[in-house]
């Protein structure tokens, strides 16, 4: 039996009938359309399907989308203003933290949570926090240079502010 | 039976994941009911047979897609109010069923009088997971066997004995991270880091049903082919009482990698000292029995001795004194013994 689900993503609301079984990342890139939302493992281990919900990062693909009726999701597509690119994104461009592509969307969004809870992470908490996302082609130390300099730019950016 | 090969067919990409995803549900009618009180869920449990409650997800979302579990219906319990939360009394600590592994890796009560279950927490998975996973449902999680688990869609179902088949597949096949305690017929291990933990802890699990509540400890909750839950009933939260003040508490997990592996071997340890003098001690192990394995006999060595590296090490020596390893696993024991014997002296 399908069920209706009202659905939050990236701001904006969505209204989609679903089969009760179907996983929010699948939700997300078949009936939404978000296909930055990637999967790969699709068994929680490696990272790709992540989003974030109530700005919490979660693994989609092994979450029910009616569990995230009434959340706010937020998928890679929603990163960018219009005045442009998040720092992340740009940071992850800037640095060469990608080679094929496939585990960004997950990498770039784990970091956003991380630098949400806590602006200035040490290396080996942006390790630690992205100890659950894989990338099988560039290791890992570019992504997280390309962090620690979008993690200083957005700090820059906050006390220019104030 | 649709196997990998006939998948493959499928033109495209999207197509064969389209199919994967609906292997597991065709023909099956799957109702999902949202509970706003515990009454509620109870009600449903009690009104759909073969209903199953759903919180995190994390367990039950992969048992049902790999065809390991079939409910007529899921009951979500997420959203009852109340059931997250994590307090503290005169008496020890109680935590809901829905508080997640990142709630109580992260509370400063936990960190401060509970330590080896803050650690237990911390060292589950990984991050975002921890953020999905729910105490109650990482007490609940099916056993780690790459023979139980082995999806469905693979053609190949192993009809073993926790599956109620005439067989362990583990005993004759590969079982380099199966279970060194012989606990009758199945050899998988239990992956939860919280349930050795909470044993060490001397936790309690608060049930409810229809039928009313019972309360009893984390030992009580498993059984070595699957847990004590009857089908209408639903964890509800934990209780812990306070340690003695002089316990020293360890939580120490083996794994291949830092992150995401279940635990090779854990070891939580609650060990309380007065000037020197052992008088109490809990001793539990993960990874090792397809229950959280209690070692009373680790305990019985450390009770009323100094605490000294030579105690330490009688008890790590006792903990696997009678395993019983399989073909491929003895290296298990090593590890048991090392874990122990730093859990209780550091």
């Amino acid at each position: 039996m399908k069920h209706t689900l009202a659905l939050k993503v990236n701001g904006q609301d969505y209204e989609v009938s679903i089969d009760p079984w179907r996983t929010l990342a699948w939700v997300l890139r078949e009936e939404v359309g978000m296909t930055g939302v990637k999967m790969a493992c699709d068994t929680g281990n490696c990272g790709s399907c992540t989003v974030l919900i109530d700005g919490k990062a979660v693994k989609s693909c092994i979450m029910l989308a009616l569990q995230a009726a009434g959340k706010e999701v937020t998928t890679i597509e929603g990163l960018a203003t219009a005045k442009g690119l998040h720092p992340l994104q740009q940071a992850f461009i800037d640095h060469f933290a990608v080679q094929c592509g496939f585990c960004t969307p997950g990498m770039i969004l784990k970091a956003k949570a991380i630098l949400d809870e806590n602006p200035n992470p040490t290396e080996e908490e942006i390790r630690e926090g992205l100890s659950g996302n894989l990338c099988r082609c560039t290791g890992y130390v570019k992504i997280v240079e390309a962090i620690m300099v979008a993690r200083d730019q957005m700090k820059a950016a906050k006390t220019g502010k104030k | 039976m649709t196997t990998y090969l006939d998948l493959l067919k499928a033109k495209t990409v999207d197509k064969a994941l389209d199919r994967l995803n609906q292997y597991w549900v065709e023909d099956r009618q799957l109702d999902y009911f949202n509970a706003a009180t515990i009454d509620e869920a109870l009600a449903l449990l009690d009104r759909h047979e073969g209903a199953r409650v759903i919180a995190g997800g994390v367990d039950v979302v992969r048992l049902l897609r790999n065809r390991l579990i079939a409910p007529t219906a899921l009951v979500n319990i997420q959203a009852i109010p109340g059931l997250a939360t994590i307090t503290e009394d005169a008496v020890g600590l109680k935590i809901g069923t829905l508080a997640t592994l990142s709630d109580i890796a992260d509370s400063p009560v936990i960190k401060g009088k509970y330590p080896l279950l803050a650690e237990a927490a911390r060292s589950a998975a990984s991050p975002a997971v921890r953020n999905m996973a729910t105490i109650g449902g990482n007490l609940c999680q099916q056993v780690n066997c790459w023979y139980f688990r082995m999806p469905a869609i693979t053609g190949k179902t192993f009809f073993c004995h926790r599956k109620g088949g005439p067989t362990c597949f583990a005993v004759d096949g590969d079982n380099r991270y199966h279970a060194i305690f012989a606990s009758g017929k199945c050899h998988a291990v239990c992956q939860s880091d919280l349930a050795p933990a909470l044993v060490a802890l001397d936790a309690k699990i608060k049930i409810a049903s229809t039928d009313g509540q019972r309360v009893i400890s984390v030992e009580e909750l498993y059984t070595p082919i699957g847990n004590t839950l009857k089908a209408n009933e639903l964890i509800t939260g934990i209780e812990i009482p306070l340690p003695a003040p002089e316990t020293k508490q360890s939580f120490l997990k083996f794994r291949i990698r830092k992150a995401i592996d279940p635990a090779i071997v854990s070891v939580a340890a609650a060990v309380t000292v007065h000037d020197g003098l052992i008088t109490d001690a809990r001793i539990a192990l993960g990874g090792v029995a397809p229950t959280p394995y209690r070692s009373l006999a680790a305990e019985d060595a450390l009770k009323g001795s100094m605490l000294t590296a030579e105690s330490a090490q009688a008890a790590a020596a006792a903990t696997v004194r009678q395993a019983a390893p399989l073909s491929m696993n003895d290296y298990k024991l090593a590890i048991a013994r090392a874990l122990v014997k730093r859990a209780i002296i550091g």
